[in-house]
């Protein structure tokens, strides 16, 4: 047989093996409920923040300390605690997806990926302040 | 709405720019259709392929037309263009409407087409015979992209389907708004602006760079397709291999620029993040360097042209793949980056699509034509590892399309099924690492030994010996450099060793093979070039990846103490104070603005275990406000650069008074003042539990009065003529009386509006400011004060309540604050001493004005003695004038006012050591440099 052959068939048996062993880095959005049957393992749950309920960030107490609430997909709402400082423009995203463990009730996240409506397109037109119309014209 | 006749439009250009894009995309179509027949002629030069050029030429001027009537109307802020009203304001600086014009979609798009001009301009002068089908390839690209920004609707009804979106359409046909009631709506409205995070210089260069990569991938494409549509299927692997060089040099300086720019410019920590915007366009890279692989098998054995065709064809395939990920929104939940949705999905898919089948059908209609081997390699030849190596980066590609298109495959999905429940990778950074770390050892190794292997290798039994005990030599030569590069970093596994051999291995052979085989010769230094690169930029990878570590974090979690799952990536610094962080003692001294950019100027001191200063510099993150400098809208990070290594230094967080003007109102209003009366010579303790502070250590703070000031200053005071102003100088003694700081609150009486400058305190977390009622001791009720009325001469004195007023003389130039000169006055003021116990202890004018025959007197007080004088009549025969005078009250109470206030001099900080990052920049600089010396070599040869 030819080599080259050979060697396609080795690189195709080995990516077969690498798609099946994948598998265990995929896994579906969960839902606070969910996770907390998967209570230590990481998951990623998709949610919104919760606004009517207060987020919490003093740095004079732990630079490393933030707490918000979410609803996930299922409407159910948890405490959510981040271990590092509050991200710029948190509290005008609309969803985020979060990586993370249940702790007991609350949700300990390691990444925070926030969906933020587009900042600087927003579909209101900025009428001209007074200020400025007095100093270009 | 169509009755109004607006005022101010400039409709002009958008006609000509939209007849322009028509123009652009009827042409292209022309070119592709005049080329293709060309092509089907016998003989290279004929009047249809005139035809294609004189098309092509005409789709290039009017590509040139849009993108100059577009920077027309950008540079002239005509904002009745909704493309112009997106993206540019009054403030943005002239240097970035580059950026503003390829920030959106159609701008996008345009720079893809311009290069895609320019470059089929070259090829139309340069590709001789293959001009015909490659021009008529690029010309169909030309006009899908082109249809990415018709703008015309197809169809009748309430919905027609749109086909492409129009980059010169006017504000008020894009958007409802009930200002367009108003003929003369543009002189009310102004730009969005260019968003504050992309206004510097990588935005500038990066989409340039990586659009002309991305135009450049056509090029192999068009040759590959133009091999078959001209029935000669290898003629074309030797003019493509130096446009395929160049590609590839492009698109890896695009998408290295892109890391480089996440890593210097954005808060991201890192240059490479497995996001899906820089998986998608890697693997279109891959998969053209594993075709310039086989592509020089397939030149130099005749082996491996299919392959050749399929990576080429597939690279380009890939770009339009990546263009439809990036730019349709389905990576919403996945990358941290931000997509307009233009509403373009089922036309980029087409796109796609049609050139998926354009390359597939000629190639499966004539597979059998195509030369195949006429001899199977011997594992002992280079084309064998070579083939091997292509198609290990092909499997690289192939993996990380995968997984990046799971939110694709989760889309299709939930089309059968609604309920399907979308799959994601948990860890993505861990995920992509596992893999492609085998892929970096399998490059190293390959790339590393092939090199001393010969094509079609005949006489192997001969030199088998020799060359095994080279690569022996080479091995022992990498083990001795791994086991140095080891004492320096940390390698934690056995798989991150295997790989640092690797990437060591290869950089050896390819030293190796360079000095003793090819005695330097050019063409092999380029290729030698490239691998040393790529073999250096992986002990790069691994000394920053894995030995990165943050200097701001907390100290304890290295010892177990804190809970494993707080990322304590950030520390608290106060301004002046230093602190001490993993070996660093690092001080935020001061920060200040320039324009929108807030800089920061923090010193670090490296120390090494004796404490003694080894290395000292100073960083400036800088936060980044937004165009009206009311709220943060980003943060830059800083690096300083040392040869073995760079420090990151990124603000993390400021206290939200300083970071939004608006917060920072709302919590000014919610200070809960108290009133703290002080006497003179008395002073006053404070005691913070009075605070409602959390504890119950309770804490004290002497509060002094030292004087008062009639001519105070603070930052946010300007002086203007007519103020009246108070301050009052007080001392404070910290709890432990160690400290005292010294403030000096003032009050600001401007027209009738009474001003108050709260000072705060930072180090005791206190604002203090004075009460209003302190202004009475200037201007006191006017009913209040008891006027005695005194006629006095030049040089009389008269006593009042134990001041002596002494009138000096007249001054017929009188300045007094609240008096603007006009023609005709007659204005006269009388200067007086006050004298205390014959000391002088303030100067007084009041003033006397006559105007238009009425008499006026303003008057004049002393804040210090609380005198008050009136110049209420003059007696020119006799020089005498008439004086009211009267001293106020005074209520010595100091009416000092304190709130409790968090600080506000202080920043979050997160900074981090990457080691050896310099090795991934030059590795992977040599790399691209080799592509593009290779290129260089080959178009001349």
């Amino acid at each position: 047989m030819k080599p080259t052959f050979i060697a396609a068939l080795v690189l195709i048996a080995g990516a077969i093996g690498l798609f099946i062993w994948s598998g265990q880095d995929m896994d579906t959005y969960s839902n606070f409920s969910q996770a907390t049957d998967k209570m230590g393992e990481t998951v990623k749950v998709v949610g919104q923040l919760a606004k009517d309920k207060e987020m919490h960030y003093d740095p004079h107490q732990d630079p490393n300390y933030f707490t918000f609430y979410v609803n996930d997909q299922s409407g159910e709402q948890r405490k959510v605690i981040y271990y590092a400082a509050k991200p710029q423009d948190f509290e005008l995203s609309e969803g985020i997806v979060m990586t993370g463990k249940m702790k007991g009730d609350e949700f300990v996240a390691t990444d925070l990926l926030m969906k933020c409506p587009s900042k600087y397109k927003d579909e209101e037109i900025f009428v001209r302040d007074e200020q400025k119309e007095t100093t270009t014209g | 709405m169509d009755s109004i006749q607006y005022i101010g439009e400039h409709l002009l250009p958008g006609k000509l720019g939209h007849f322009a894009i028509i123009l652009g995309f009827v042409s292209a179509l022309f070119a592709a259709f005049s080329y293709f027949q060309a092509n089907r002629k016998e003989e290279v030069n004929n009047s249809w392929r005139t035809f294609g050029r004189i098309g092509f030429l005409v789709h290039g001027l009017a590509v040139f037309t849009v993108i100059s009537t577009i920077f027309y109307v950008m540079v002239q802020h005509y904002y009745e263009y909704h493309y112009v009203w997106s993206h540019v304001n009054e403030e943005l600086p002239f240097q970035f409407i580059f950026s503003a014009f390829w920030e959106g979609q159609e701008g996008s798009f345009l720079l893809w087409m311009f290069w895609h001009v320019v470059l089929g301009f070259i090829l139309m002068f340069t590709a001789k015979k293959w001009e015909s089908p490659v021009l008529g390839t690029l010309a169909l690209v030309e006009a899908f992209l082109g249809a990415m920004i018709l703008g015309v609707y197809i169809g009748f009804g309430d919905d027609p389907f749109r086909l492409g979106s129009n980059p010169l359409l006017l504000l008020r046909d894009v958007m409802d708004a009930p200002i367009f009631n108003n003929a003369d709506y543009l002189s009310l409205i102004e730009g969005n602006g260019l968003n504050p995070l992309l206004q510097n210089y990588w935005m500038t260069i990066h989409p340039p760079t990586l659009f002309l990569g991305f135009a450049s991938t056509v090029v192999p494409f068009c040759y590959a397709v133009a091999g078959l549509l001209k029935k000669d299927p290898t003629g074309w692997l030797k003019p493509v291999f130096p446009w395929a060089l160049f590609s590839a040099a492009v698109l890896g300086t695009g998408i290295l620029m892109g890391g480089a720019w996440a890593y210097e410019a954005l808060s991201f920590g890192g240059y490479w993040a497995w996001d899906p915007v820089e998986n998608m366009s890697l693997v279109p890279w891959l998969v053209l360097v594993a075709g310039l692989h086989t592509n020089l098998i397939a030149k130099s054995t005749g082996h491996s042209v299919k392959a050749t065709y399929l990576f080429y064809a597939l690279s380009f395939i890939l770009i339009l793949y990546s263009t439809f990920m990036t730019r349709s929104g389905v990576l919403g939940d996945t990358s941290v980056h931000a997509f307009t949705e233009m509403g373009l999905e089922s036309q980029l898919i087409l796109f796609v699509l049609f050139f998926t089948l354009f390359a597939a059908v000629p190639f499966i209609r004539n597979f059998k034509s195509i030369p195949g081997p006429k001899e199977e390699e011997k594992v002992s030849s280079k084309e064998f590892w070579m083939f091997l190596g292509s198609l290990i980066l092909f499997f690289s590609a192939i993996m990380i399309t995968a997984s990046t298109s799971l939110p694709v495959w989760n889309k299709i999905m939930t089309y059968f099924d609604p309920l399907f429940e979308g799959r994601t990778i948990k860890d993505p950074v861990a995920h992509y690492n596992k893999y492609q770390l085998w892929i970096g050892v399998f490059i190293g190794l390959m790339s590393g030994f092939a090199q001393y292997l010969r094509w079609k290798e005949m006489n192997w039994q001969k030199r088998a010996g020799r060359i095994m005990i080279r690569i022996g030599i080479a091995a022992a030569v990498t083990m001795v450099i791994c086991y140095l590069i080891s004492l320096w970093i940390e390698l934690y596994s056995w798989q991150y060793v295997v790989l640092l051999f690797a990437g060591v291995f290869t950089v050896v052979c390819n030293l190796d093979y360079l000095i003793s085989f090819a005695k330097a010769n050019l063409k092999t230094a380029a290729s030698v070039i490239s691998h040393v690169g790529f073999g250096v930029m992986i002990v790069g990878i691994l000394a920053s990846g894995l030995n990165q570590y943050h200097i701001s974090s907390n100290p304890f979690a290295q010892q177990g103490l804190i809970d494993p799952d707080r990322l304590d990536k950030n520390i608290m610094l106060f301004k002046g104070l230093p602190m001490f962080m993993s070996g660093y003692k690092v001080t935020y001294l001061d920060d200040h603005f320039e324009g929108n950019n807030r800089i920061y100027d923090i010193r670090f001191e490296e120390l090494n275990e004796d404490g003694l200063v080894i290395d000292s510099f100073s960083v400036h993150p800088t936060a980044l406000y937004d165009n009206k400098v009311t709220k943060v809208a980003a943060y830059n990070p800083d690096t300083r650069h040392r040869l073995h290594k760079d420090i990151f230094t990124h603000i993390a967080s400021i206290p939200l008074r300083e970071a939004d003007a608006e917060a920072a109102r709302a919590e000014e209003d919610s200070l809960k003042f108290k009133s703290y009366p002080l006497l003179p010579e008395q002073g006053q303790i404070v005691v913070d539990t009075f605070f409602g502070g959390d504890s119950s250590i309770v804490r004290e703070y002497n509060f002094r009065f030292v004087k008062w000031n009639f001519e105070p200053t603070s930052e946010d005071y300007k002086a203007e003529p007519g103020d009246i102003t108070l301050g009052a100088t007080i001392e404070i003694d910290n709890p432990r009386k160690d400290t005292t700081y010294t403030v000096e609150p003032m009050l600001l009486l401007r027209g009738s509006l009474l001003y108050t400058f709260p000072i705060q305190v930072q180090p005791i977390a206190m604002k203090v400011r004075l009460g209003e009622e302190a202004m009475n001791r200037l201007v006191p009720d006017e009913e209040s004060l008891d006027y005695t009325e005194l006629k006095l001469k030049q040089g009389d004195s008269a006593p009042l309540s134990g001041y002596d007023l002494e009138f000096v003389r007249f001054n017929t130039e009188p300045n007094h604050p609240e008096y603007k000169s006009k023609e005709g006055d007659i204005a006269v003021g009388a200067t007086f001493l006050v004298k205390e116990e014959g000391t002088v202890v303030d100067t007084l004018e009041p003033m006397y004005l006559i105007r238009e025959n009425r008499p006026y007197n303003l008057k004049d007080q002393s804040g210090s003695t609380g005198i008050h004088l009136r110049f209420t009549a003059l007696d020119p025969g006799t020089e005498t004038i008439e004086i009211y005078a009267a001293k106020a009250e005074i209520d010595e109470t100091i009416p000092l006012e304190i709130a409790k206030s968090p600080r506000t001099d202080f920043l979050i900080l997160e900074s981090i050591v990457f080691p050896g990052i310099n090795l991934v920049w030059a590795g992977s600089i040599a790399m691209l440099f080799g592509l593009l010396l290779a290129s260089y070599n080959r178009f001349r040869g």
